[in-house]
């Protein structure tokens, strides 16, 4: 009898594994389809949890309603007694050991996945990126290894593992980073710095948000990762350079659009920021910068780390596109 | 001022009835803002202070002290006592709920609005925010908590020495069990709790007179940590949940066996379950902290622990499931509310696998998954069986029975808007909906979020109709003696409404079920062989 257990017993455990990808299309009853492999191996893991979720709660609900039918009163007296039962040991202790046993599965389950959920593949060949991720009231700032910086809208090689070092400046608030194709979330917390991962094949845009309620505007602090082929970024990343160091370009709209607009208004219209339709300031780099890194009254010190050439970036895009109020706002 | 604990139990209750409307009206609000995306019903600061106190208020003024009224009505009746041991404490700790509770509504008239860092209160942005609001929700909570563990003190030392001649630990009803639990974890969390928010109201700075204190224990910039606090909110806020749920559980486990007309499967087990759940849900707290960053051993820890608790967790429901089993069912409202929350806690404790399982967490949290999953046990749990027990125990309250049909229709409106409200939100966490965000650009989350407002109305509709049927039972209710669902506890005893002093005499007490075996006896003298 043993030596028949055995393979049925592996035959199970297999099911058990293989059934995950047998699930793979659950639509909108699993995370978002992944692009990178740690996001796969959790919603491995998620589908996993399913199988034992669902058969858990089909048991319970079919109980239930079959007690519900089976036992009602039909014609009995309303008062009647039912069956004396005050309980049954054996059957409690069964129930008490069954769920040990699922869980037993299920972390044995996450353990086993863990590793390409967490560690950072080697990439001794194709080398490895990283970023460092800042989240700050209300946008996210990304610097690559040679300086440059964007804003809000990541862009990454394709195949290359991405490491992120993600943190917030001492004086902001807790953040999270979350792009649900690419993975779980990670909290950006002033004074300390946590990691992540992700490695995406296929190029395209994948979006998310902060994910930490961090203030008046958390709703807006959206990101996104576009994911370009190797040498298309490296052109990317090398123009971004080349414009960083002249203070102009890219990073000027960026920043207003990620950065101020989400207070003032994208047309500078006014939000929960008082309106900057005209405002003289904007027009004065010397006069700008301070209340930008200082922050004033309710406005938070955004740009605390912000180096000269970005400021520079900033009022270059502004005094080319001053803004104009409602009349020119297309959203 | 009233020291009767009847009296001081009906109070809780209607105290937090109002304050699970006006709640509710700010969750209907925010369910508006939400139908569509980019909608302009509420700003963004509305919004936070609505998401903010309307968690706040369906903890601290509703589950905690609706709880605390069942409590305080039913446990000295349920032993067999006058009173409870400190009738002049409990009517403080009474008035403490009430003036807390007045603080944290009326701070929405404060300088800046109400708080708006969400209940969890998490700095540095509770220490950031300007205005008064955050500072009156502090004091609100100060006030809240000073009158809870007065009121636990008081559970313990009624429970502990006033129980009816014969009621040993193993014949004292499951309520009374979860009551005491429940006591037991307000002593222990509520003080972790009053440190943190200290902290952060010194953290925003303090003024008194010619004194200035202002701390940075949670400001990175001088040194402070902000996880310290999530660590210390979260050992009061994990067990808080059970602090709500226990007492809904020893509702279910008392109304379950009634309507089925069995004893309860399993005392024992449901006993011990009850403890166990309370000791570990102090040793799971960073469950909800997976994201910040915390070392892989440590979140295997918290994974671990949390996923025991599913085991007494999953003892209780199959017991009972199996106290329905050859029993002779009937089906009044407060067995549609029991069975409603047997197959709805279900739905919440499934989906806390999926949170438990740290990896999986780092995706699902702070999502509108989690929302879906806390709404289900807190809403679907909790809230039905509020309303069992409400439906249950008013008869003794007044003396006359809430209206069966309304109550029916009240059940299948709730049970019906309450999955279409939150169900959705588990998808809707899945696509990528972070919870807490007052405004969305993402077309595709309109249609759940529409169903889900959708839902929430038909909620609103439903708990009108109980308050029509309270109107309606208060006018015209049958009266329906002291007895009416022929139950086993001591409550059912006297008189409905009881007299000030409870009973002129208590029977001695042999087993859980006392009045069982008060019938029995009374009808073997009679020699009649079927109930009456």
């Amino acid at each position: 009898v043993r030596a028949k257990l055995l393979p049925a017993v592996g035959f199970f455990l297999l099911a058990l594994v293989a059934a995950p990808h047998a699930l793979a299309d659950a639509g909108d009853f699993a995370p978002v389809t992944p692009e990178s492999p740690n996001a796969d191996a959790i919603r491995d893991s998620y589908l996993f949890v399913s199988l034992f979720v669902f058969g858990i709660f089909v048991l319970v609900e079919a109980l239930l309603i079959a007690f519900i039918v089976r036992y009602r009163r039909r014609g009995r007296p309303r008062f009647e007694d039912g069956a004396p039962i005050h309980g049954a040991t054996r059957l409690e202790l069964l129930w008490t050991a069954l769920p040990v046993v699922v869980l037993f599965f299920i972390g044995a389950f996450v353990f086993w996945k863990l590793p390409g959920i967490d560690d950072v593949p080697d990439a001794e060949a194709s080398g490895q990126l990283e970023i460092r991720v800042t989240g700050a009231q209300f946008y996210w700032e990304y610097r690559y290894p040679n300086g440059v910086v964007a804003i809000d809208a990541m862009r990454a090689p394709a195949g290359v593992p991405v490491r992120l070092e993600v943190t917030a400046p001492a004086g902001d608030v807790i953040h999270s980073w979350w792009i649900p194709a690419l993975g779980g979330k990670i909290d950006a917390i002033p004074g300390q710095v946590n990691e992540t991962w992700f490695q995406a094949e296929k190029p395209g845009v994948y979006t998310g948000q902060c994910a930490e309620l961090c203030g008046l505007e958390h709703a807006l602090m959206t990101a996104s990762v576009e994911v370009l082929p190797a040498a298309d970024f490296e052109a990317w990343l090398e123009q971004r350079s080349r414009e960083q160091a002249a203070g102009r370009g890219e990073l000027g709209r960026e920043t207003w659009e990620g950065v101020c607009a989400k207070c003032h208004g994208l047309a500078g219209e006014g939000g929960i920021g008082r309106p900057l339709v005209g405002s003289v300031i904007l027009q004065d780099p010397a006069a700008l910068e301070p209340i930008v890194r200082n922050g004033r009254r309710t406005m938070p010190a955004v740009g605390a780390g912000w180096t000269t050439e970005q400021f520079e970036a900033l009022a270059s895009y502004l005094q080319e596109n001053p803004p104009q109020g409602e009349t020119t706002s297309g959203g | 001022v009233t020291t009767d604990h009847k009296r001081i139990g009906i109070l809780y209750i209607w105290t937090s009835l109002i304050f699970l409307v006006l709640s509710g009206l700010m969750a209907l609000a925010m369910r508006l803002q939400l139908s569509q995306a980019n909608a302009d019903v509420l700003s963004p600061d509305r919004y936070n202070e609505l998401a903010t106190i309307h968690g706040t208020s369906m903890v601290f003024l509703v589950g905690v002290p609706i709880l605390a009224g069942f409590a305080n009505y039913l446990v000295p009746l349920m032993i067999g006592a006058p009173d409870v041991a400190f009738p002049r404490l409990n009517a403080l700790s009474y008035w403490l709920f009430f003036f807390g509770g007045a603080v944290l509504m009326l701070s929405f008239f404060a300088d800046g609005g109400a708080a708006q860092a969400g209940w969890t209160s998490y700095p540095p942005l509770a220490t950031q925010t300007p205005g008064n609001g955050q500072d009156l929700w502090i004091l609100s909570i100060h006030t809240l908590t000073a009158g809870s563990i007065a009121g636990a003190i008081n559970f313990i030392v009624t429970i502990h020495n006033l129980r009816a001649p014969g009621m040993s630990w193993t014949r004292m009803p499951l309520f009374v069990w979860s009551v005491e639990i429940y006591a037991w974890l307000l002593i222990a969390v509520l003080p972790v709790l009053s440190a943190a928010l200290t902290f952060i109201l010194l953290d925003r700075g303090l003024s008194i007179g010619p004194w200035e204190v202002q701390t940075h224990v949670f400001d990175a910039v001088e040194g402070g940590a902000p996880l310290l606090y999530q660590h210390a909110f979260w050992f009061f806020g994990h067990p808080e949940v059970y602090i709500i749920v226990l007492p809904a559980f020893g509702i279910i486990s008392e109304v379950l066996p009634v309507f089925a007309r069995k004893p309860i499967f399993g005392y024992k087990a449901i006993a011990a379950s009850t403890v166990a759940i309370g000791f570990f849900s102090m040793l799971v707290w960073a469950h909800h902290m997976f994201t910040v960053g915390l070392p892989i051993p440590l979140q295997a820890y918290f994974m671990i622990a949390s996923m025991i608790i599913a085991v007494p967790t999953g003892m209780k429901i199959f017991n009972w499931l199996a106290t329905l089993w050859r029993g002779n069912l009937s089906f009044e409202t407060p067995m549609l509310y029991a069975i409603g929350f047997l197959s709805l806690f279900v739905i919440g404790g499934l989906t806390g696998i999926y949170l438990a399982a740290f990896p999986i967490d780092w995706q699902v949290h702070d999502s509108y998954f989690v929302v879906g999953h806390f709404h289900y046990t807190l809403f679907g749990g909790v809230v039905f069986a509020i309303f069992a027990g409400l439906f249950y125990w008013w008869p003794k309250m007044f003396g006359r029975r809430l209206d069966e049909k309304l109550g029916k229709w009240q059940f299948w409106l709730l049970f019906i808007g309450f999955n279409l409200t939150f169900f959705p939100q588990h998808l809707l966490g899945l696509e990528g909906m972070p919870r807490r965000i007052y405004t969305y650009g993402q077309e595709g989350w309109e249609g759940y979020n529409l169903a889900s407002t959708v839902g929430s109305w038909v909620t609103g509709v439903a708990v009108l109709l109980f308050l029509l049927n309270v109107i309606r039972t208060r006018r015209s209710g049958e009266r329906v003696g002291n007895d009416p669902w022929q139950a086993d506890t001591l409550e059912w005893y006297t008189t409905s409404p009881p007299p000030p002093h409870n009973f002129d005499t208590v029977p001695y007490v042999t087993s859980a079920r006392p009045l069982y075996d008060l019938r029995r006896k009374l009808r073997e003298q009679r020699g009649d062989r079927q109930p009456a």
